[in-house]
C-alpha cells in the first residue's frame, strides 16, 4: 500500500533595503526512506543563485547550500517534490511487548547490537535537554513494566491532552523551557518535549521534519495552502528501529506523513536558515505548502 | 661577562617529592644542565635578576602581551619570560620528539575516522557517546577532507615529567594551538639575554620548525594550485594571543585576516583586497571551528565567513586545522587511546597519556567517586563554568557538590591522576625558586609524518603552590632548548636552496580593512599631534599670560583656549585620538615593523594619563605630552625611513597628508579669520606658529614679528615647507595616484577633489587673503579656509568609499516556518 504526494513548500521574503548577498542552507528536499521513495524534487531559487549545491548531511538529510551576489529585495525559494509513501505497520501488536525499562537497559548497555547513531540520541541536544522535570512530568504518563510502545503512546496522549496546541503561541527561537512553563506550542514544542521526556527516561529520540496531509473539514473543499511544514518524534526500540509518533495529533505516524529531514532537534534540520548582508530588516515572510495526493492509496 | 656585584652561587632548593630538570638526587647538575649551573654561579644572583629585567624590557619593547587589549574584559598581561631557559639533551628530546609524532600520527587517525567511517565508534574503541556529546563533534564538518595523510595538520602536545621523570601526556591541542610563535619570541630575547651561552651552547635553531610550517601549508593546498595564496586567520585584535597571530603572519609572510576580510563568491573563498577579490587557497585559522561560518555552525558569529564549511566540503580551500578538529580535545579520549593504538598501529603509544578515568564507564565512575580527593577532575566540554578542580584541595562540601554534578552527567566528566610535575629554577625577587614546570611541543604534518619543533613553549607556575600554568593564569614562561649533540649548519629562515622565487609586486594587494587600518593610522597619528602641539602652545602661553597682567596676552590665550575647544570637538580628551591610533595599529600589527612597538608601545602606558579633558589646559603631565610627541616624531621618522612604500605605506601617508591638511586649516579657522589688535594679534600669529610646527624656519626666514601675510605663505604655498598645506596636498596627490581602481583617463573621485583644492589654493592672492573689513573679518580668508575644508573633506569621505569595504551588518534569515500551523487532527 502506498500514496503518492505531491508538496510544494514555498518561501517567500521581502527585504526592506536590497539585500547584497544571500548564502543559504535548505532541509527541503525529502530524504529517501524505507517507508518513502522521493520521484522527483526540485528546488526553484528567484533571483537565480550564483552557486547551487545538494549534498547528503550527517544525518543522511538531502542538504542544498546556495548563494546569491546581485542586490534583490526579493527572495523566492520554491520546492516541489513528488513522493511516494508506505503505509507503515503501526499497529502495537505487531510489535513484541518488551516493557520501557528493558529497553532503556539494553540502550545503555549499548552493546554492539545497537548502531552507535542511535546512541547519540540518548543525549542532550542545543535545544533539547533532559532534565528531572520531564522525567517527573513522563512518569505521570506511563507505568512501571509497561510496554515500550504503550508507554510511548501513552506519553504522547498526555502532551496532546495538556498541551494546547496555538499557531503562533511560540517562535523557532521559544525554548522548550518556556514551552513547558506555558503549557502551549506549536508542532515543533510538542516534538522537543516529547524528545526531552524520551531522553530523560533514557530512551533514544529525534526529531522529524516534514509534512502532513491534512484532511478539509467535512463538506469544503480542501484549501490550496492549509498544510504547513509539520514536527513529530522518532523513538528508537531495539527490536522494531525507529518508530516515528506524532504528538500533535497523538498518533503513530503512517503514510499520511512524508518525512523530510531527521536529526537531534529543531537546530539540526532548519527548513531554510542563511545569513543575509543588509542594512534593513526582513519585511515580510510568507510560507505555502501544498501536499497533494496525486494516486490515492491501492485499496 | 664580569659583574661587579658579589658572585655567591645562587642557591637552588628543588622542591621535595618530584623530579628536578636541572638537578639529580645528589643534588648535582645533570650533564646537560652543567653549562647553565655554572653560568648561574658566575653570574651570581643579581646579575640574573638583572638579565630578567632586560628580558622583560626586551619583551615590552616587541610589544609582547598576552591578552593586550585594553578594552578587553581580561585584564591584559605582560608576557612574562623567566631568563633561565630550560634545557633538553639530544637524547632526552629524541624519545620526547618520536613520542610526539606518534601521538599526533595517532590522533590524525582518530579524527579521520570520526568525521569519516567511524570505524573506531561502530568497534566500540571509542564510546560512541563520548564523541557524540562532546561539544568539538560538529556533525556540519563530517567528510571534510584534506589533501595528503595527515588531518591533523598543526598539532600541541602539553606534556610534564612524573615523578621519576617519565614524560607524559597532559592535554591535546588541536583546535588552533597557540604558543609556538611565542616560543619562538622567547627565543629571540633569550638569546639576547644570555648571548655568549647561547651561542656556545648549540642549540637547536626554531627557525626550521616555522619553514617546515610554510612548506606544510603550500603542500596542504588543492594539488592543482601551484603557488598557493595563504592567509593567517585571527578573530582579531581583540583576542588574547593576537600578538601571536600578527607575529605570526609576519613570519611567515602571510597576510592576517580577519573573517570580514574573506568573503565566498562562487566557489571559491576570496580575500577581499584593495581594489580586487584575490583567491585563497590554504587558511590557516586561529578562530574557533565553531565560529568559522555563520551559516552552518554558530550562527550569530560575527568572526566567521559564510559559506567557508562548504567551500572546505568542496576541497576549493584548504582549512587547517580543519573545522572540528577540537574533537581531539576531550580529555576522556586519553583513557581510550592505549586501545585505539593497539588497533590502528599493533601497539601502545610511546607518549603515555596521564591516568584518565571517563566517567562514562561505570566502573570508572565507581573509581573516580571513591577517589575523588586525590584526582584532578575536569569537565569533558570547555565552557563557562568548566574549569578543572583539584580533588584533595576541595573543602568537604564543594567535594559532596562535585560529586552530585558527576552523578548527574557522568559523560561531562573525566578524573585524572594528579602528577608531582618536575620542577625548574626560575629567577625570582629573592634568588632561584624552584617551580614546577610543564612544556608545549608543537608539531606540524609534513607528508606522512610530523615535523616537531625543537623544544617549545615552557610554562612553569607564576608562584609557589599555585596550580595552574596557563597564558589566563599568568604563568611564568621559559625558552627551552634543546642541545644539538652536533654543530648545526646555520640556515637562516629566508634562505631556501633551489631555484629564486619570484618577489612579490610591492604595490601587491593588502586586505582591504588593512588598508582602513592604515588609513586612520595615519589620520589619528596626526589628529594626536596637532591635538597635542596646540594643547603645549596654550600650556605655554598659559604659563606666561596666565597672571593676567599682560590685556593682549590675556586676549590670545582666550583666543587660543577657545580654538583648542573648537578643534577638540568630540575629542574631549587626548586619550580618544591616541587611542584610536593604537585600535588601528593593533589592527594591523602583522603590516608594523617591531620597531613601531618599540615607539608606540610607550602611548599605551601613558594613556591613562592623557584622560584630562582638554578644555581645562590643566592638570596635563608634560611628560606624558613629551612622550606623545615623541612617540609620533618616530613613527613618522619610522614611516619615512622604515617602510617599505607599498600599498599599505600609500593609505598611511595619504591619511597623514590629509589629516595634516585638515588640522593646519582648522587651526587657521579657529585663529586667524578675524583681526585683533596689533599686539594680540602678534601673538596669536605666534603661537599658530609654533603649534604647526614652524616657528623656526619662520624667524630665520623673515627675521621679524610674525604677520598675517608671511605667516600664510608659510603654513598654506610655501612648497618646502614639509608642515604647509600646499606640501600636504603635493603628497596626497602623489599617494592617491598610487592606489589602485584608477585609469589612466580617469581620475578617481577623491583625486579629482584633492587636485581641485591644491589648484583653489595654488591660484589664490595673499594680498587678497589678508585683507580685512572694517569690523576686522577676513572674508576672502575665510572663503577659502571654508572651500579648502570642504573639498578635503569630501576627498576623505571618497577614499573610504572607493576602497574600504563596509560590510553591512548580517542577520541570520529566519528559519522558514519553523514547523509552522498544520490542521490538528482529532481535537
Amino acid at each position: 500500500m502506498s500514496t503518492v504526494y505531491r508538496i510544494t513548500h514555498r518561501t517567500d521574503y521581502s527585504y526592506e533595503k536590497p539585500v547584497t548577498s544571500s548564502y543559504g542552507q535548505l532541509h527541503m528536499l525529502p530524504r529517501e526512506l524505507p517507508t518513502q521513495r522521493i520521484r522527483s524534487a526540485s528546488v526553484d531559487i528567484d533571483p537565480q543563485p550564483e552557486l547551487y549545491r545538494e549534498r547528503i548531511d550527517f544525518f543522511g538529510n538531502r542538504a542544498a547550500y546556495f548563494a546569491l551576489h546581485e542586490p534583490h529585495r526579493h527572495l523566492s525559494v520554491s520546492v516541489t517534490s513528488v513522493v511516494e509513501v508506505q503505509a507503515r505497520a503501526a499497529e502495537l501488536s505487531l510489535f513484541g511487548q518488551q516493557s520501557w525499562e528493558e529497553v532503556r537497559d539494553v540502550v545503555a548497555a549499548g552493546g554492539d547490537n545497537i548502531p552507535h547513531e542511535a546512541l547519540q540520541h540518548l543525549l542532550d541536544s542545543p535545544r533539547v535537554t533532559a532534565a528531572e522535570v520531564y522525567r517527573d512530568y513522563a512518569a505521570t504518563a506511563i507505568r512501571p513494566g509497561q510496554g515500550a510502545f504503550e508507554a510511548v503512546a501513552a506519553l504522547c496522549t498526555q502532551i496532546h491532552a495538556d498541551f494546547e496546541y496555538k499557531p503562533g503561541s511560540t517562535s523557532v527561537t521559544t525554548t522548550l523551557e518556556q514551552a513547558f512553563s506555558k503549557r502551549r506550542g506549536v508542532c515543533q514544542d510538542f516534538a522537543h518535549l516529547g524528545i526531552a521526556c524520551l531522553r530523560s527516561l533514557g530512551l533514544p529520540a529525534r526529531y522529524v521534519s516534514g509534512y502532513l496531509e491534512t484532511d478539509p473539514p467535512p463538506g469544503r473543499p480542501k484549501l490550496m495552502g492549509a498544510d504547513g511544514s509539520h514536527a513529530w518524534l522518532s523513538v528508537f526500540i531495539p527490536e522494531a528501529g525507529w518508530v516515528d509518533i506524532d504528538p500533535t495529533n497523538d498518533q503513530f505516524v503512517g503514510d499520511r506523513y512524508i518525512t523530510t529531514a531527521i536529526g537531534r532537534d529543531y537546530g539540526d534540520v532548519p527548513p531554510m536558515n542563511g545569513v543575509i548582508y543588509t542594512t534593513g530588516k526582513t519585511e515580510k515572510l510568507d510560507v505555502a505548502v501544498d501536499v497533494l495526493v496525486v494516486e490515492p492509496a491501492a485499496l | 661577562m664580569t659583574s661587579t656585584f658579589p658572585r655567591p652561587t645562587p642557591a637552588y632548593q628543588p622542591l621535595a617529592g618530584c623530579y628536578d630538570e636541572m638537578l639529580d638526587t645528589e643534588g648535582q647538575p645533570r650533564a646537560h644542565w652543567e653549562r647553565l649551573a655554572a653560568v648561574c654561579a658566575e653570574l651570581g644572583t643579581r646579575e640574573l635578576q638583572r638579565r630578567g629585567d632586560e628580558a622583560t624590557r626586551l619583551l615590552e619593547q616587541d610589544g609582547v602581551v598576552y591578552n593586550a587589549y585594553r578594552e578587553s574584559p581580561m585584564p591584559g598581561r605582560a608576557w612574562r619570560l623567566d631568563p633561565l631557559p630550560t634545557v633538553l639533551s639530544s637524547r632526552e628530546w629524541q624519545d620526547i620528539e618520536s613520542g610526539v609524532i606518534e601521538r599526533a600520527e595517532l590522533l590524525s587517525l582518530v579524527l579521520k575516522d570520526i568525521y569519516g567511517p567511524r570505524e573506531l565508534l561502530r568497534r566500540r574503541l571509542l564510546p560512541p557517546e563520548l564523541v557524540y556529546g562532546h561539544a568539538g563533534f560538529l556533525r556540519a564538518c563530517d567528510g571534510v577532507r584534506l589533501p595528503g595523510a595527515q588531518q591533523l595538520f598543526l598539532y600541541a602536545v602539553d606534556v610534564g615529567r612524573d615523578q621519576s621523570g617519565n614524560v607524559v601526556a597532559l592535554a591535546d591541542r588541536s583546535q588552533a594551538p597557540s604558543g609556538a610563535g611565542y616560543a619562538l619570541e622567547n627565543r629571540t630575547v633569550i638569546s639576547r639575554v644570555l648571548p655568549s651561552l647561547h651561542r656556545e651552547a648549540q642549540v637547536h635553531r626554531l627557525a626550521p620548525f616555522f619553514r617546515s610550517l610554510r612548506t606544510a601549508l603550500q603542500e596542504v593546498a588543492s594539488g592543482t594550485v601551484e603557488d598557493p595564496r595563504i592567509v593567517v586567520l585571527t578573530p582579531g585584535p581583540l583576542n588574547e594571543t593576537a600578538f601571536e597571530h600578527a607575529m605570526l603572519a609576519s613570519t611567515l609572510g602571510y597576510p592576517l585576516v580577519q573573517g570580514s576580510d574573506l568573503t565566498v563568491r562562487g566557489d571559491r573563498v576570496w580575500m577581499r583586497s584593495v581594489g580586487q577579490f584575490e583567491p585563497v587557497d590554504v587558511i590557516l585559522r586561529r578562530i574557533d571551528d565553531w565560529y568559522s561560518d555563520p551559516l552552518e555552525l554558530r550562527a550569530d558569529s560575527q568572526l566567521g565567513v559564510p559559506g567557508l564549511l562548504e567551500m572546505a566540503r568542496a576541497g576549493t580551500v584548504a582549512v587547517v586545522n580543519p573545522l572540528g578538529s577540537s574533537v581531539l580535545e576531550n580529555p576522556a579520549l586519553m583513557a581510550f587511546l592505549p586501545k585505539i593504538a593497539q588497533h590502528l598501529l599493533g601497539r601502545e603509544p610511546q607518549l603515555p597519556s596521564v591516568q584518565t578515568w571517563w566517567c562514562g564507564e561505570p566502573e570508572s565512575l565507581g573509581y573516580v567517586l571513591e577517589h575523588l580527593d586525590e584526582l584532578v577532575m575536569r569537565p569533558v566540554n570547555h565552557g563557562p563554568g568548566a574549569s578543572t578542580l583539584l580533588g584533595w584541595e576541595l573543602p568537604e562540601r564543594v567535594l559532596e557538590a562535585l560529586r552530585a554534578r558527576i552523578e548527574r552527567n557522568p559523560r561531562g566528566w573525566v578524573g585524572q591522576a594528579a602528577l608531582s610535575l618536575a620542577s625548574v629554577p626560575v629567577v625570582t625577587g629573592d634568588g632561584l625558586e624552584s617551580r614546577r614546570s610543564v612544556l608545549r611541543t608543537f608539531a606540524v604534518a609534513r607528508g606522512d609524518s610530523y615535523d616537531v619543533m625543537p623544544g617549545g613553549l615552557t610554562r612553569v607556575q607564576a608562584t609557589a603552590g599555585s596550580r595552574q600554568m596557563s597564558g589566563q593564569a599568568g604563568a611564568i614562561t621559559k625558552d627551552t632548548w634543546v642541545l644539538a649533540s652536533e654543530p648545526e649548519t646555520l640556515t637562516a629562515f629566508w634562505l631556501q636552496s633551489g631555484p629564486a622565487r619570484e618577489g612579490i609586486d610591492p604595490m601587491a594587494s593588502i586586505p582591504s580593512r588593512a588598508a582602513e587600518n592604515l588609513w586612520w593610522l595615519g589620520r589619528y597619528a596626526e589628529r594626536s599631534e596637532a591635538l597635542t602641539r596646540l594643547l603645549r602652545t596654550v600650556l605655554d602661553r598659559s604659563n606666561e599670560f596666565g597672571n593676567g597682567t599682560n590685556p593682549a596676552g590675556t586676549a590670545a590665550l582666550e583666543g587660543l583656549i577657545g580654538a583648542l575647544d573648537w578643534i577638540a570637538g568630540a575629542d574631549t580628551t587626548l586619550a580618544s585620538p591616541v587611542g584610536m591610533l593604537l585600535d588601528n595599529a593593533y589592527g594591523v600589527r602583522d603590516q608594523l615593523s617591531r620597531d613601531t612597538w618599540l615607539v608606540i608601545g610607550p602611548l599605551e602606558r601613558v594613556l591613562e594619563e592623557l584622560r584630562v579633558p582638554l578644555g581645562s589646559a590643566n592638570g596635563h603631565s608634560q611628560a606624558a605630552l613629551q612622550q606623545v610627541i615623541q612617540s609620533l616624531l618616530a613613527l613618522g621618522g619610522l614611516g619615512v625611513e622604515s617602510m617599505v612604500r607599498d600599498l599599505g605605506w600609500r593609505f598611511m601617508d595619504a591619511g597623514r597628508r590629509l589629516e595634516r591638511s585638515l588640522e593646519l586649516l582648522a587651526l587657521l579657522q579657529a585663529t586667524l579669520q578675524t583681526a585683533r589688535d596689533t599686539a594680540t594679534d602678534s601673538i596669536v600669529l605666534e603661537s599658530v606658529l609654533s603649534a604647526a610646527e614652524s616657528i623656526i624656519t619662520y624667524r630665520f626666514r623673515y627675521r621679524s614679528q610674525a604677520q598675517l601675510e608671511t605667516v600664510l605663505e608659510l603654513l598654506l604655498l610655501d612648497p618646502g615647507n614639509p608642515r604647509s598645506l600646499i606640501y600636504q596636498l603635493d603628497r596626497l596627490i602623489e599617494d592617491l595616484a598610487a592606489l589602485p581602481l584608477g585609469s589612466v583617463s580617469r581620475l578617481r573621485p577623491e583625486q579629482r577633489l584633492v587636485l581641485e583644492a591644491s589648484s583653489t589654493l595654488r591660484l589664490a592672492d595673499l594680498t587678497e587673503l589678508v585683507r580685512e573689513e572694517e569690523d576686522g573679518s577676513r572674508p576672502a580668508l575665510t572663503s577659502l579656509l571654508q572651500r579648502l575644508v570642504e573639498l578635503l573633506l569630501r576627498a576623505g569621505t571618497a577614499v573610504d568609499t572607493t576602497h574600504f569595504v563596509h560590510t553591512v551588518p548580517t542577520f541570520a534569515l529566519l528559519g522558514a516556518a519553523g514547523a509552522e500551523p498544520s490542521i490538528i487532527r482529532g481535537g
